[in-house]
């Protein structure tokens, strides 16, 4: 019968695990987007592959390469 | 781009201080910039002209896609994270790692724009002086 921390331990590994790979499938799975929100509440998705979402991907690559790597903290 | 609710343009400092607020509070932003409602920058984490252009293409882009001026926009890349919001006539637009929250973003980049149009100052030295 293994001790008692060791049943905690292995639980909390289980956690970590369960965690992980629901991480590395968020990761794998998600695509890039484009979503607009207006004052009424509507929003609306751009694909990539559209005119304004071509746009709006050109718009936002300028603005993450001006912004560059984050600085070490 | 929407003028409503436009209040007195802040000051070139409290739109930095703002800023550097947000960066504090959200230690997944890489860069950001804040505009007037002229589309003026207010306060940018590089050179504002640059900034300055490239949110306007942004926001151009946005508002040209839908039948109205947008209030919020978020562009997820395999590079990074883009999130623009205006409130009160000012927008501000902030950079990000992939994979941020998105609610938790909007929200913080909304409470800084909110202080920022009341007038309230904020102190990026010290975010934990108050309790």
């Amino acid at each position: 019968m293994p001790k008692p921390h060791r049943v905690l331990l292995d639980r909390m590994t289980g956690y970590a695990e369960e965690a992980g790979a629901f991480m590395r499938r968020r990761r794998l799975t998600r695509q890039p987007f484009a979503r607009l929100y207006y004052p009424s509440g509507r929003s609306a998705d751009h694909a990539a592959d559209s005119e304004a979402g071509a746009e709006l991907f050109a718009a936002a690559g300028r603005l993450i390469e001006l912004a560059g790597k984050r600085s070490p903290r | 781009m929407p003028e409503s609710g436009a209040t007195t343009v802040p000051s070139h400092d409290a739109a930095e201080q703002a800023l550097a607020y947000l960066a504090e509070m959200s230690p997944d932003v890489r860069g950001g910039a804040i505009l007037a409602a002229d589309g003026g920058v207010l306060a940018a984490s590089g050179e504002a002209d640059r900034w300055g252009e490239a949110v306007s293409s942004l926001l151009k882009a946005a508002d040209g896609a839908g039948p109205e001026p947008v209030e919020q926009v978020h562009v997820a890349t395999e590079q990074g994270e883009v999130f623009a919001l205006r409130h009160a006539g000012l927008t501000a637009l902030a950079v990000t790692e992939r994979f941020v929250l998105a609610s938790l973003m909007a929200f913080d980049i909304r409470a800084v724009l909110r202080d920022l149009a009341a007038g309230v100052a904020v102190d990026s030295s010290s975010p934990e002086g108050a309790g």
